[in-house]
This record gives C-alpha cells, sequence and structure tokens, in this order.
C-alpha cells in the first residue's frame, strides 16, 4: 500500500519543489526590473511614465517564467 | 468551482476522436460578438466630428499606429488587422474572467474567461506563427530563410530552428497560465477569507489582463518586426 502511494507523493513534492524553484527566477527578474525602474526614475525623473510602461512589460515576462514552472506544478499535483 | 474541468464534447469523425471545449467555444463566441458588435456601432455612421463611440475606436487605432511606427520600420498599416483584433479579443476574453458569468451552472466546468484553456491561445500563437512567417516570405522570398536561419553553423541553425518552436509555445504558455494561475488565486482568496479578500485579487487581475493582452501583442509585432526587417 505505501508503495503504491509513493509515486504519487513524490509528484506532490515534485510540484512543490517546481513552483519554488521557478519563484525564486521570477522574484529575481522583477526585483531587477524594480532596480532598473528606481535608477532610472531618479535619474531622470521626468521618465518616470514612460519607463513604468516598459517596466510592467518586462514585469509581466518575468513573471510568466514562474508561471511555465506554475503549469508544471499544476500537472504534477492533478490540477490540470 | 472546479479549476480543472472544460466540459467536453466528444465526437468522432471518420474514425478520428475529437474532442471540443464547449465552454472555451461559447465564451469565445461571446467574446468575438462584443468585439464585432463594438467594431460594427463604431463605425456605422462616420462623421467628421467624431461621437463617443467614435472617438474611442479612432484613439485605439491610434495607439496601434503608434506602437506599430516605433517598431517597425516601414509599411507598418498592413499589420494594423492582426494586431488589433487579436489585442481587442484577448483583452475581452481576459475581462470576461471577472464577470459573474459563474453563476450560470453547466454540468461540467464554467463559463469563464476563455483564455484559460490553452486550445486556444495555441491556436492564437500559431496564427501568430503563420502570420509572421508568411510576411517574412512575402518580404523576402526564400530569402527570408538564410536571413531567418543564419547559416553560420550547425549549432546556430539548430538554434534558430529551436525559436520558431519556442516563441509560439512561450506565447501560448504565457498568456494561458497567467490567466488560469490568476483564477486559481482568486479561488484560495475566496477559500481563505469570501467576504472581502478576493476584491484586491480580482483587481489585480484587471491589471494582468491588460498587461498580457498588451504584451501578447507586442512579442506579435517584435516577431513581425524581426520577420520582415532587413536587419540580421
Amino acid at each position: 500500500m505505501e508503495e503504491l502511494k509513493t509515486i504519487s507523493d513524490l509528484a506532490q513534492l515534485g510540484g512543490g519543489v517546481a513552483i519554488g524553484f521557478g519563484a525564486i527566477g521570477a522574484g529575481l527578474g522583477i526585483g531587477f526590473a524594480t532596480k532598473g525602474l528606481m535608477d532610472a526614475i531618479s535619474r531622470q525623473p521626468e521618465v518616470s511614465g514612460k519607463a513604468f510602461g516598459f517596466f510592467l512589460l518586462g514585469a509581466a515576462l518575468s513573471e510568466a517564467c514562474a508561471l511555465y514552472a506554475f503549469v508544471i506544478a499544476a500537472k504534477l499535483v492533478g490540477l490540470m | 468551482m472546479s479549476e480543472t474541468g472544460h466540459w467536453v464534447y466528444s465526437i468522432a469523425i471518420g474514425g478520428h476522436g475529437f474532442s471540443f471545449n464547449l465552454d472555451t467555444i461559447f465564451t469565445m463566441w461571446f467574446a468575438m460578438l462584443v468585439v464585432l458588435a463594438f467594431a460594427y456601432i463604431s463605425t456605422r455612421n462616420l462623421s467628421i466630428i467624431p461621437g463617443k463611440l467614435q472617438a474611442v475606436s479612432e484613439s485605439l487605432m491610434r495607439f496601434f499606429w503608434g506602437i506599430l511606427d516605433t517598431m517597425i520600420a516601414n509599411d507598418n498599416k498592413k499589420h494594423v488587422p492582426l494586431v488589433a483584433s487579436l489585442f481587442l479579443f484577448i483583452l475581452i476574453a481576459n475581462l470576461m474572467g471577472q464577470l459573474p458569468l459563474r453563476i450560470i451552472h453547466l454540468k461540467n466546468g464554467e463559463l469563464a474567461s476563455p483564455t484559460n484553456d490553452l486550445n486556444l491561445t495555441a491556436a492564437m500563437a500559431v496564427i501568430v506563427l503563420i502570420y509572421y512567417v508568411g510576411m517574412g516570405l512575402k518580404k523576402k522570398g526564400l530569402k527570408f530563410f538564410l536571413h531567418e536561419f543564419s547559416f553560420t553553423g550547425i549549432i546556430m541553425f539548430l538554434v534558430e530552428l529551436l525559436e520558431m518552436i519556442t516563441r509560439p509555445l512561450s506565447l501560448a504558455i504565457r498568456l494561458f497560465a497567467n490567466i488560469f494561475a490568476g483564477e486559481i488565486l482568486v479561488t484560495v482568496a475566496l477559500g481563505v477569507f469570501a467576504y472581502l479578500l478576493p476584491l484586491p485579487v480580482m483587481l489585480f487581475e484587471i491589471l494582468v489582463a491588460f498587461i498580457q493582452a498588451t504584451v501578447f501583442m507586442m512579442l506579435t509585432i517584435a516577431y513581425v518586426s524581426s520577420a520582415t526587417g532587413d536587419e540580421h
């Protein structure tokens, strides 16, 4: 009984690991993007509106990397 | 509220089994209807002094023209139909997820935004792939493949070939995963504290709807620009 359950248990564990490591990368990416935005605004406050648009775009692009990991995790734990 | 189930309708045509996600099809038709009705009503009585709807559609067109002008050098107005319909359709489809359509109970699945189905986003991504390859072939002829696959080495060729696959894959999965994760986030917030907590999450989802429509459109324009541009 225990042996039969291990594979699905390990899949749950794998889902957790997948979303965890994926979130590390996306967090770093959004952090760097915010750093760049802050640098740009403090250097040139007049571009803040334009820079914020590009920041949102870049943040969405790097957030998508975490969501790829989320799709893998959802597959592993059986959400999809 | 199930995150998993779609209302699947299976049929066998010529010995092959096909299955359709009916809830996705219904909500997709609804989004298409909204976009088509907006396009029809706003362009029916065009006048020199624009009314409200005409002003909205004119500023939308100016928005698309501005973005195309900044990203594609010349002859960029012909990409407006694809770009504008992609943006408007994805925007309406994403925003539909925040409508209370879920109170209409189906046998399986639910009526949410149609972009929470990978099939729809993958179809749109494949349309974008076909469009930019076709535009590149039309502009440069067979030299498009020389430009696209820079035949400098076998490794670079393989990387460029891989890019042709990963571009539509990442387009599809990005949009799908954002909307899907948003719905699960709303579900989790509903489970934690149902009266106030989903509200900020839903507001965030409205922001995500706009951003994802913009990202899809910008990446489409960037791919078309790199396929038809002279540099490489």
